[in-house]
Order: C-alpha cells, then structure tokens, then sequence
C-alpha cells in the first residue's frame, strides 16, 4: 500500500493543510478528492469528497474531473 | 500519477483522513445501499450538461493557475456565481429594490432635517410630494439619464454616487443574463442535434461493419486470395473500434440522455458484430496469419470490450442493457 501512495504522490506536489481545508468546505471551487478504496470512502470522508480508487484513477479520472486546471486537494490513507 | 493525467492545480492533505478524523473535523458517510456517487456539488453549474453557460464566470481566466486564483478572482467569481443562481425577473426586481431604496434614503433624509435633494433652489419636503420627488431623482440617477432638474447635496451626493454605480452593475447583469438565456438555450440545441447525428452515424456504420464482414466470410468461403480478404478485414475492423470506442464513451460519458431503445439497437448491432468478427476469425484459412495491423487493432479492440460490461460501467443501466454489454464482453474474449 505505502509504495503506492508514494506513486501517487510526488515530492513536489504543493501541501494544504487541515486548517485550510476546513476553511474551503464549502468552497466549490475546491475539489476535494478521495483516492482510498470505496469501502473506506463508504465508512468515513470528508464532507463533498468525490471518490477513485487509486487502482481506477487512469481510467475515471478524465471522467470526473474535466477540469484540468480545477484546484485539486487529494488525500489518502497517511501520507508516511 | 493525478499530474501525469494533465492535472495542474494539485494539493496534497498529507494528514490524511487519519489525521481528519484524528482531528474531530466533520466527515460524511454513505448510508444507503446504492453505489458511492459524487457528493452532490452545491454548484448549480455543475449539472449543466454542456460546458459552462455562456454567462458564467470567464474560469480560464480565473482558473489558469495558482497565482491567477488571487482573492480578487475568488471574489469575481463568487459573485459571478451569485448572479448566476438568480432568475432575470430577480436580478431586475433587486435593480428596482434598490432604486426605491435610495429613493427613500433620500426622502428620510428629509424627515429628519438633513436635505439631500435640492429643486430649483429648494430643498424637497419631507412630505408625500417630496418622496415621490425623491423617488424620481433615483430612477432619473439610476438610469444615468441626470436631468438635473432635482440635484443632490451633501450626504445626498454620496448616496447618489453609490446609487449610481450599483444600480448600474445590477442593470448590466440583468441585460446579460437576459441575452446568455437564450444563447444557453441555442447551444444545448446544437449539442442536442449534432449528438443525435453522432448516435445515427454510429448505427448506420456498424451496420455496415457487419455486412462487410459477412460479405468477407463469403470471400472466405470462396477461397478468394488471401490478401484482398486481409485488406478488407483491417479496414472493416478499424471502423469497428472506432465504433465500438465511441460507444464506450457513450456508456461512461452520457453527456446527453440517450434514449434505451436506441443505445440497446446499438449495443445489440455492436454484438452481433462482435461475434460475427469472431466466428469469422475461428473458421480463417489455416494458411492466414494475422499482419501488424490486425494484431493490434484486434487487441485494442478486445481491451475497449473489456470495459463494457454491466459492472464496470460507471452509471447503472437496465439488465437489458447489461445482457448486451455483457455479450459483448463475452464475446470479445473469443477473439485472441
């Protein structure tokens, strides 16, 4: 699982942290998007989370996000 | 992986929902039994089918990169986003709201001694005539017409300034939306009708991807030069996934509603193709062998069947539908 995570994580990636997510909740020019399994996703996500599995993220992506320039906050598991 | 994919404007939560939940901020579960969907966004815009709406906030500019999304683009759009969620009837009682408004700051402005308006030299009464005065310097200023027969003074200057400038702002977004209205509607037409053209062309070329494979296994059977068999087999297969590729997106992507007779008579048509194709490969003379070409449309073809079944497709069909995706899946496992 962690070898995965860092695939989908790049050292250079921008952070954003839990205060400023709290902040935008509700701000719909945030996406926030979920890439655990679904049933993680069913258990417990944060509020206006959209879901892809890491496993389908090449092939729904384009799908569910058109908007490559959309701000885009991705959280996982734990980032270790 | 996400930036590979074309994504720019990426942010990492390093926490996690482990340090969300750690945290004790809010989180959502889903309850119900039918698959997980996309929250439901807030944003009217996002159920619009087609793009944008004309009217919308300019988002290439606002969304080009991080240091375009200043607080000044934030607020652009937010209240781009709150002229939007109003109809034209309400943007245009607002403009007229705030003409009486101002019309009776003016007069209150009278009542309590402090004169605002001044006409012909004479301050304007508190009185009823007085507020039917002030009532017509606010359209007058409103509508920057400014006879100047009633001018204002002191506090009543600013008033009118401020008037001025919001009336006209809210007039301006009740003409654009007047006119985007319409246009909306013109290119959802559009869309609608290309996209039925589109549906149309599908079938017809399908069908005529399944006559030229029959017409090619009675090639076969007439033991006609292998060649010419192969030739007319890589063209006719190369429309096939063509076909078969903008149905896949159709079933992931439904931009528009399509109708489930006419995506079932496609999905049937894409079948029996598919299993005509491979009957057609198993009975091949032994001496034919596949070339370059063939190899790999054939296996891009069998990989986009792969990803049209009742399970995978994203959106939940009728078990009619499903049976035919699933035939066709079935049968594009034959062709190896």
């Amino acid at each position: 699982m962690s070898s995965q995570l860092t695939a989908a994580h790049s050292p250079d990636l921008p952070e954003i942290s839990r205060e400023e997510l709290l902040r935008r909740l509700k701000d719909s020019s945030l996406t926030i998007l979920d890439v655990l399994p679904q049933a993680s996703y069913v258990e417990a996500h944060i509020p206006r989370a959209i879901n892809i599995p890491l496993e389908q993220i090449q092939t729904r992506a384009r799908e569910l996000l058109p908007d490559f320039a959309a701000e885009i906050a991705v959280y996982c598991g734990q980032f270790t | 992986m996400l930036h590979e994919l074309g994504y720019t404007n990426l942010r990492v939560y390093q926490g996690g929902i482990a340090d969300w939940l750690e945290s004790g901020s809010p989180t959502e579960s889903v309850t119900d039994t039918s698959p997980p969907e996309p929250e439901p966004n807030p944003d009217p815009r996002a159920t619009v089918p087609i793009g944008p709406p004309l009217g919308a906030a300019p988002d290439g500019v606002v969304g080009r990169g991080p240091a375009r999304l200043s607080r000044m683009g934030r607020l652009d759009k937010s209240v781009l986003d709150l002229v939007q969620q109003r109809s034209t009837l309400q943007l245009f009682m607002i403009w007229i709201g705030t003409i009486l408004l101002s019309g009776t700051c003016f007069w209150l402005g009278a009542l309590i001694g402090e004169h605002g308006l001044v006409e012909g030299g004479n301050p304007v009464g508190a009185d009823f005539k007085g507020f039917v005065s002030a009532l017509y310097f606010s359209f007058v200023t409103a509508t920057s017409i400014g006879y100047g027969d009633i001018v204002p003074i002191g506090a009543g200057r600013v008033i009118a300034v401020i008037e001025a400038i919001t009336a006209l702002l809210i007039f301006g977004a009740v003409v654009a939306k007047f006119v985007s209205h319409r246009q909306e509607e013109l290119v959802s037409e559009i869309h609608r009708v290309t996209f039925e053209e589109r549906l149309d062309r599908v079938q017809t070329n399908l069908h005529m991807v399944l006559s030229e494979l029959l017409s090619i296994t009675a090639m076969c059977e007439t033991h006609a030069p292998l060649n010419r068999i192969t030739t007319r087999l890589e063209s006719a297969i190369i429309l096939f996934l063509g076909e078969s590729r903008t149905t896949r997106d159709l079933l992931y992507q439904p931009r528009l509603m399509v109708e489930e007779g006419v995506l079932a008579a496609i999905l049937a048509t894409l079948a029996s193709t598919m299993n005509v194709l491979a009957e057609l490969l198993e009975q091949m003379p032994p001496e034919f062998s596949r070339t370059q070409t063939l190899t790999i449309t054939l296996g891009r073809l069998t990989g986009l069947a792969q990803e049209i079944c009742g399970e995978c497709v994203p959106h939940t069909y009728t078990p009619r539908l499903i049976f035919w995706m699933d035939r066709i899946q079935a049968t594009a496992l034959r062709i190896k």
